[in-house]
């Protein structure tokens, strides 16, 4: 009895230290406003997407499908932040939309919240029907891409403020997705494959992807094989764009928290393991 | 991993809820006092909100001491506001536009009619998929379903096929066809090395790793000998797999705690950035 007591007494220990050291190394660069002591250089599929999105040219079409909810908004509303910036800022025209209901309310705070950035920093008001649209929500899933596919003014007849896509000066020129000239799918979930083969496979447009840290290794043959254009993983994903982009923000801001805290489970997983082996050898001697 | 007990007792409970009671306070308090939803100009439902979604954070995070019932207060309510917002946004954006609207608001007769001709059927299907509540009618559900999964598969099998097998298989092959294209050329230059070799030498280690992988799984053979070395080496390259997905876990669940942590920050204490 005595002997499990104190066996729960050190689990307790190691387990309250290692939550206590997480919490000092996400909350301390914040709170003591440590610069990030190394410069990171952007991946190569972080690259691939930038440069295909800053090939385009102005009045081009950018489908956005932002597939996520709140569960996952750490991570992937960086990166709608951040490809919505280059977006207007390269005076494209971003048609965003969600399969994730429960996400449609973080849709269009992200879309507000970089729309009147843009007016700041261009001078210009950034309108809704002109400069860019959200369609919002509906459902169908892969049925309401194949939809979109054929006609997409269809699939929407109207946008998520109640105005009709028939007669919308940004959607000019664009039918279905065979008219748009790149997409991008923010996914928590399994959208992105749902994409590639009921969107782009399909009906010939080039495809990025931004996922969540969990799902960006599943992603990889997509690359390899071309299927995507290039790949934004995690918050370092979004952090690399927003360096290309020069404008650093929530991913960028929580890089040193995030390295600090994979050096802190790198000496953890190194210090069970010696605690496990000097273990071993020590009963081996007994 | 030993099961954690706590001791129990009246003296515990008391101190708990005393210090649950001053945590809530202190909560109360730093939070009316940065936000200040009562001030000149301020935004009350913006700094409630902020309020509310700051203190539910935290006492999500009291899970980390133990199961207490402001966690299963906020547990609760998550699963509860997410079915009402979620029933809100299905009758705003499919049944109210999709299905009331085109037959209670027909703007002509004309629209009426095409309403009736086109939308008839899909809703007396999905009304069908809704007696799946019922014992005696449920059987209904399967016409639905049939026609769901009849229709789905029809179009699903040609492009996922395509999508996630041909496309996939191409991809492996490409890089021994380019090689064979290029053999004359340039060979052991350094554009030789990036463009032909480096390729073949990873299609041809994709092309152990499944083989020793799936051999792992192969129980028809005892992994002895030869056998066991590809099973071994099947349990390699697994685990290198796996410690990419690990790493790339631990990047994503930190990536979550720091979202909250900045917005415990800069939203709710208003830290500036």
């Amino acid at each position: 009895m005595a002997q499990r007591q104190a066996e729960m007494r050190q689990f307790n220990t190691v387990r309250w230290t290692i939550y206590i050291l997480v919490a000092l190394v996400v909350v301390l660069p914040y709170v003591l406003r440590l610069p990030l002591p190394l410069k990171f250089t952007p991946s190569r599929d972080v690259r691939k997407l930038y440069d295909r999105m800053d090939s385009l040219k102005p009045g081009s079409h950018v489908l956005l499908s932002l597939d996520y909810d709140a569960a996952s908004q750490a991570e992937l509303q960086p990166m709608s932040r951040a490809l919505l910036e280059h977006c207007f800022k390269k005076g494209l025209i971003p048609i965003v939309m969600t399969h994730w209901q429960s996400g449609l309310g973080l849709d269009k705070q992200v879309i507000d919240e970089v729309a009147n950035k843009a007016k700041e920093a261009l001078g210009k008001e950034v309108k809704s029907g002109r400069d860019y649209v959200f369609l919002g929500f509906k459902p169908g899933y892969s049925n309401l891409v194949l939809n979109m596919g054929e006609n997409l003014k269809g699939a929407f007849d109207k946008d998520y403020f109640g105005q009709s896509t028939g007669d919308m000066p940004a959607l000019q020129g664009v039918t279905s997705l065979k008219d748009i000239d790149m997409g991008v799918d923010l996914a928590a979930g399994s959208d992105v494959g749902m994409w590639i083969a009921y969107g782009s496979d399909r009906f010939n447009f080039p495809l990025g992807a931004g996922t969540t840290a969990v799902q960006a290794p599943d992603m990889t043959p997509f690359l390899d094989s071309k299927q995507l254009v290039g790949l934004l993983g995690g918050l370092r994903g979004a952090a690399d764009y927003e360096t290309l982009l020069d404008m650093p923000d929530g991913g960028t801001t929580g890089m040193l928290a995030q390295s600090s805290t994979h050096v802190l489970v790198i000496l953890l997983i190194v210090a069970a393991n010696a605690r496990l082996l000097l273990g071993r050898s020590a009963r081996k001697r007994e | 991993m030993p099961e954690v007990e706590y001791p129990s007792g009246k003296k515990r409970q008391a101190i708990e809820m005393g210090v649950l009671a001053l945590l809530a306070v202190l909560f109360l308090s730093v939070s009316l006092y940065v936000q200040n939803p009562f001030a000149k100009g301020a935004d009350p439902a913006k700094a409630v909100g902020i309020i509310v979604a700051a203190g539910l954070t935290l006492v999500m995070y009291s899970f980390l001491y133990r199961d207490n019932a402001l966690f299963k207060i906020a547990e609760n309510l998550y699963v509860g506001v997410t079915l009402g917002y979620g029933a809100i946004l299905t009758w705003r954006t499919a049944l109210r536009p999709d299905v009331y609207m085109p037959f209670f608001e027909a703007p002509t007769r004309a629209a009426f009619m095409a309403a009736v001709l086109h939308r008839t059927v899909p809703i007396i299907l999905g009304i069908l998929l809704v007696t799946r509540i019922s014992r005696k009618h449920g059987w209904l559900s399967r016409y639905a379903y049939a026609f769901l999964i009849g229709w789905g598969a029809g179009v699903a099998i040609p492009l996922t096929t395509h999508t996630f097998i041909l496309q996939q298989l191409y991809s492996a092959i490409a890089p021994f066809q380019s090689a064979a294209q290029g053999a004359t050329a340039t060979a052991f230059s350094a554009s030789w090395f990036w463009d032909v070799a480096l390729p073949v030498f990873g299609a041809v280690l994709v092309l152990i790793g499944t083989i020793a992988v799936l051999f792992y799984f192969f129980f028809s053979v005892e992994h002895k000998g030869a056998p066991g070395m590809v099973s071994k080496l099947g349990v390699l390259f697994l685990m290198v797999s796996f410690g990419a997905s690990f790493g790339y876990t631990v990047m994503g669940r930190v990536s979550l705690l720091i979202g909250r942590v900045q917005f415990l920050l800069f939203d709710w204490l208003k830290m500036p950035k």
